[in-house]
């Protein structure tokens, strides 16, 4: 199979993209080969493009029975050495969610679309709603941890699913980029970089050197005791575990008597590499005395809202979570540290992020929240906010 | 790993094949985990003698394991065979995943009666309508044995399970038959004991290019055999039934309740109810196989401009 194929990355300039088609793009770009899916509204162009794009670039694209086996055969593919991906909506993400916890054991790397769409139960199929926030986070059954990112344009949804399957490879974690209804039905205006600045961004599918094939596994390195994350294991090569076996582990893939050394290897493979994961953005902050803190479309919104309430004088500004999960508790406690209060508008009633939030400003910080659900926040209701906050 | 070579010291070897296990190479025994009178021990020896006899490629053929007892049999297949523990149910989807991916290797899955035709029934259906290269066994012991003795739905009718105290009285599930309605190309049924047929069946699926479907019938004494009678067959249904509580009696039984396909052809409905009917039920080598006509299109998609 010849991945190198001219057609595997797009001509360089701008090109008029949906959202859907900008991410399969970027996945392609990034070196996926094989993609298992199952039509679902609002992630069905996936699909569909990569269909058409797959077997050109001698990828696989294959639209599996169901839910369930999609996401197997997506781990399956990504245990041979292929870059691989699914794409689905919450109804189909809550019937993967037991087979993302067998990847999340075996460290196995895999990046996942999540095109949200409203909920409970089946929804209005073509409304955005941000209600998968929770689920991604505390899918399937045990304890892990995943990485989340959030797009707000069809620029990000290209880019960022690079930076996926980048983390993907570098953590052997499941990888979710969150679009919603909106953003994967928007056209809009996508820079392709030229081929050359693509292919410095991408980190490929590679063996290690023979003398690091013993350790296969997340592990704690015994004279720094820092987290050592191995290259993800090949089957059909040497640097294959005997066995796959989705129980408390070492580094070898063997069954382990010690369970807390397991859980303190998947846990804060992440959770120690906050820093280096998590992506942030600010808007305004700098002397800003109330914090607008969102994700995702919102964040359009916000912008809006917040240039109106500069040139009222209103000291407001927006820090923008590009990756959602991990949380960066950090950046976040420092950002509301002096603020007078933090507003999360969010795409959804729980606000997730929100009680996140709620969990690093201090006691007497107003942490207001603005849900919305099945329907763009419109920058006149942050402001009416902003507005009563700042009298 | 839990030192099952200390619990169960044995000096050599008796087997020239036991060195080749896995739980032999470590602890040059015959370590397993299962109850006596399981069929399952049979089954992993004829997976590792064939491994180590046709001189298999550990790199080419992974074997894809469901969740059953016969998970088990990681300690007693082939050393060198890469091994995955799938989900329950999901060893089909996985190894079309890991097929399509590396279109040089041949999948081999095991998975059992409750995995494949209860949990995972549609991936096995269209496993098989995919006619993906790879060999599917499914072992049959007519009931869930791994979490106490549920009923399966392969359970024979009549018989008793935790699930079903009084009797089963459902339909059964029957896999060879869904495998052919699905399009499988290589379809076969044996039991344990008539290990040389199995044996083989294993070397025709090995060399057949397309969905092999092998379907073993094994004992399970702890669970099935102990709890029911061996007049479990139409025919012996009169008969007073003496307990199979012995992995001899279940063999026996086994045997006096399979038929052949030739004979079976004569016998009515009637005569064949409960009854497994051994042999092979399709042989069709020219059907197109999955991964090769994917590969097809992708030379057309490459090609087009």
């Amino acid at each position: 199979m010849n991945i190198e194929n001219g057609k595997r990355f797009l001509p360089e300039g701008r090109h008029l993209m949906m959202g859907n088609v900008a991410m399969a793009e970027g996945a392609l770009s990034s070196g996926l080969k094989f993609f298992g899916g199952y039509p679902i509204t609002p992630s069905t162009e996936v699909i569909e493009h990569l269909a058409v794009r797959l077997p050109q670039v001698g990828g696989i694209c294959m639209q599996m029975e169901d839910e369930l086996a999609s996401i197997n055969s997506v781990i399956g593919a990504s245990l041979v050495g292929a870059k691989s991906m699914t794409a689905t909506s919450g109804p189909g993400l809550s019937l993967m969610v037991e087979t993302i916890s067998m990847a999340a054991n075996l460290e196995v790397p895999f990046v996942f679309c999540d095109v949200q769409r409203n909920g409970p139960g089946t929804g209005f199929v073509t409304e955005p709603h941000h209600n998968d926030i929770g689920l991604v986070r505390f899918s399937g059954n045990g304890e892990f941890q995943v990485i989340a990112l959030a797009p707000m344009t069809c620029q990000e949804l290209f880019d960022l699913t690079i930076t996926a399957f980048n983390y993907a490879e570098t953590y052997r974690c499941p990888v979710y980029i969150l679009s919603d209804a909106y953003l994967g039905h928007l056209h809009e205006i996508v820079n392709v970089p030229p081929k050359e600045e693509i292919q410095k961004r991408v980190i490929d599918r590679e063996l290690p050197t023979p003398d690091q094939f013993i350790k296969k596994f997340t592990y704690k390195d015994d004279i720094t005791g820092e987290l050592v994350i191995p290259k993800p294991p090949q089957m059909g090569t040497d640097y294959c575990p005997g066995m796959f076996l989705h129980q408390p582990h070492n580094y070898e893939g063997l069954p382990t008597p010690k369970p807390m050394q397991f859980m303190e290897a998947i846990m804060d493979k992440i959770n120690k590499n906050k820093d280096k994961i998590c992506i942030t953005e600010q808007y305004k902050l700098d002397d800003a005395n109330i914090v607008i803190i969102a994700y995702g479309l919102p964040v359009r919104s916000s912008y809006r809202a917040v240039d109106i309430a500069r040139k009222e004088n209103i000291k407001v500004g927006i820090f923008r979570l590009v990756t959602v999960w991990p949380f960066p508790d950090k950046r976040v406690k420092e950002v509301v540290k002096d603020a007078r209060a933090v507003i999360v508008p969010e795409l959804n009633y729980t606000g997730y992020v929100a009680e996140q939030v709620e969990r690093v400003t201090k006691l007497d910080t107003p942490v207001i929240k603005i849900p919305k659900v099945c329907e763009f926040h419109h920058p006149d209701d942050i402001l009416n906010i902003i507005r009563e906050v700042a009298k | 790993m839990p030192d099952i070579g200390r619990m169960l010291p044995n000096e050599k070897p008796e087997h020239p094949y036991v060195i080749f296990s896995y739980g032999g190479s470590m602890y040059k025994n015959f370590a397993t985990r299962f109850c006596s009178g399981c069929g399952y021990g049979i089954i992993g020896h004829i997976f590792t003698r064939i491994f180590e006899d046709e001189k298999l490629d550990p790199h080419l053929y992974p074997t894809i394991i469901g969740i059953g007892c016969y998970s088990q049999m990681l300690l007693l297949i082939h050393a060198k065979s890469q091994k995955i523990l799938a989900l329950h149910g999901r060893a089909p989807a996985v190894a079309t995943g890991i097929k399509m991916a590396n279109p040089n290797m041949k999948p081999i899955i095991f998975s059992g009666d409750g995995d494949c035709l209860g949990i995972g029934g549609n991936h096995f259906i269209h496993l098989c309508r995919r006619n993906l290269d790879c060999i599917i066994f499914i072992f049959n012991n007519s009931i869930y044995a791994m979490t106490g003795g549920q009923g399966a739905p392969t359970t024979l009718y009549g018989a008793t399970s935790s699930t079903t105290p009084y009797k089963m009285f459902e339909n059964r599930s029957d896999g060879v038959e869904l495998a052919l309605a699905a399009g499988a190309t290589y379809v076969a049924r044996t039991t344990v004991a008539h290990p040389r047929t199995y044996i083989k069946y294993f070397q025709k699926a090995l060399n057949h290019k397309g969905t092999s479907v092998i379907e073993v019938i094994t004992p399970c004494v702890t669970y099935f055999g102990r709890k029911n009678l061996d007049n479990l067959g139409a025919e012996y249904i009169e008969q007073e039934g003496e307990k199979m509580d012995t992995g001899g009696k279940m063999i026996d039984w086994i045997k006096k309740n399979t038929v052949r396909i030739n004979q079976a052809k004569f016998m009515t409905e009637e005569e064949l109810f409960n009854k497994y009917i051994i042999g092979e039920f399709r042989y069709q080598p020219d059907k197109p196989e999955y991964s090769e006509e994917y590969a097809k299109i992708q030379k057309i998609a490459m090609e087009e401009k």
